[in-house]
């Protein structure tokens, strides 16, 4: 029998309900409902949709309900094409392949206090975080939400409410409050954490820049956008185990160019975020442009959608 | 030298011929990623496989599925190594993610490499030893691929089929 790799968990969607003003919630389990893989508070996984379409979603469950993964989808019909495509398609049923999850809060036990500001659908990856804290009770934690009328997720957010761990600003009513007085000042005992839209993000970046970087999370819906490298010149890129070289021209990504080769590497946000392309690196200088790896990774790894070398030529460990 | 260690005639009193094992703890899964799930006991079918493993013959949904390999019907791995990795290089690792289905304690799984022995009721023949592989470091997080080099578990091929338990012991073909 002629077997195909299987890169994906498969899963299939359990459920569908409607979450609010243009949000659906998709629950999806395993079709014997299995335990699906582990994941952390605020991680996030790829949806493999038709067509090959790979987008990303944060996962709104709590990490200890490990028979599901809950993902809520906001159609944009202006955007790529994903959530129009689970908006309007997808139904209780079908199949899904995903990724494992990645990325998520590194709790650290030092931290006594969270909190977390999400505008609208950015609310998504606080979800899994708040369902996680009040179930272990091991920090105390406050959700700003800032959303422009009524909130999406109401069900989802109502125990939170109840419970005074939210916080709701409704800019149809009040003005957008200041980041700085939602997150106050620097502690090595509060961690932030931010997701929204982009303008939310850069007011969040610029709040929290005295914050010690360790403290401070954020979660982005679409990658940032690169500056074009003025000095970017071409290189080399050498696969050891394949045997293969290609050149990478200025403007060209990695990626790109191991597509080019044929070579099948997961991509997904194409920024530097979300860190399904990752690759090891063995010769060569990287330079790494990502927002994903730790130093520590960094000394092995590199992000290929993202990621440039700084000399003539690059080995890569594939 | 080699010529005499080709040779099992040559071979004074095996060592593998003096060990009894005991099975620690049982796993499987029934698709690639997913966690390990501890079982009681597995039912082992000869020549195919393990009731309800990603690896079962005719299942195929396991990672290296599109590798098929007659003689990866069953996979074991030592006790000891989950202790030495700890004792080494401080990784903790559990039985459910080292990703082979056996772990047996007191069994000298390198020895055996084209040998028999029993594992509960179920008779085996090793064929290869396991090779680690990046995936479950993916799928673990931990850094255990250089550290399970050499001692990444057993393959095995299953001549009669049964019933293994936890508490079983693992014993060789006498």
């Amino acid at each position: 029998m002629k077997v195909t790799p299987i890169t994906t968990i498969k899963t299939i969607v359990d459920t569908v309900e409607h979450a609010g003003a243009g949000v659906k919630l998709f629950s999806l389990v395993d079709p014997d409902r299995w335990e699906l893989p582990p994941f952390r508070p605020c991680a996030h996984i790829d949806l493999h949709l038709p067509d090959g379409l790979v987008r990303t979603y944060s996962l709104c469950n709590d990490p200890a309900d490990n028979n599901r993964y809950l993902i809520a989808v906001k159609r944009e019909p202006a955007g790529r094409g994903g959530s129009a495509r689970l908006h309007d398609h997808v139904k209780a049923g079908d199949r899904i392949g995903v990724s494992l999850p990645r990325g998520g809060l590194m709790l650290d036990a030092d931290v006594s206090r969270f909190v977390f500001v999400a505008g609208g659908i950015g609310v998504t990856p606080f979800l899994s975080a708040a369902s996680w804290l009040k179930r272990t009770g091991g920090a105390d934690f406050t959700l700003h939400l800032v959303a422009r009328g009524a909130p999406p997720l109401s069900r989802l957010l109502a125990p939170l409410q109840r419970s005074g761990h939210l916080v709701l600003h409704d800019t149809s009513t009040a003005a957008r409050p200041e980041i700085a007085a939602l997150i106050g000042r620097p502690s090595r005992k509060t961690a932030i954490a931010c997701c929204g839209p982009a303008s939310m993000i850069d007011d969040f970046e610029q709040a929290s820049r005295d914050w010690p970087e360790a403290c401070v999370h954020i979660e982005r819906f679409v990658p940032p956008v690169l500056p074009a490298d003025p000095d970017a010149r071409p290189y080399t890129l050498a696969l050891s185990r394949s045997n293969l070289e290609t050149r990478v021209d200025p403007g060209q990504t990695m990626l790109a160019a191991l597509l080019g080769l044929g070579i099948d590497i997961p991509a997904s946000c194409c920024g530097g975020i979300c860190g399904a392309c990752k690759v090891d690196w063995l010769e060569g200088r990287p330079v790494h442009r990502d927002r994903v790896l730790s130093p520590a990774e960094r000394a092995r790894s590199l992000m290929v959608c993202v990621a440039g070398s700084d000399g003539d030529r690059l080995v890569l460990d594939l | 030298m080699l010529d005499t260690l080709h040779d099992p005639s040559s071979r004074q009193s095996p060592v593998a011929l003096s060990w009894t094992g005991v099975v620690r703890y049982l796993h499987i899964t029934p698709r690639a990623f997913l966690p390990m799930r501890a079982m009681p006991e597995l039912r082992l079918v000869e020549g195919k496989g393990i009731e309800g493993d990603r690896y079962m013959i005719g299942r195929e949904e396991g990672f290296y599925s599109h590798k098929p390999e007659e003689g990866r019907q069953v996979t074991l791995f030592e006790l000891e190594t989950l202790v030495a990795l700890k004792r080494d290089a401080n990784i903790e690792l559990g039985p459910e993610e080292h990703r082979r289905n056996v772990t047996v304690e007191g069994v000298p799984l390198t020895h055996l490499v084209g040998r028999q022995f029993w594992l509960g009721e179920a008779l085996l023949e090793a064929t290869r030893l396991s090779i680690p592989c990046r995936h479950i470091e993916d799928i673990t997080g931990k850094a255990i691929f250089d550290p399970l080099i050499n001692r990444s578990g057993l393959n095995c091929r299953i001549l009669q089929g049964g019933t293994v338990r936890v508490g079983d012991a693992v014993r060789n073909v006498r």
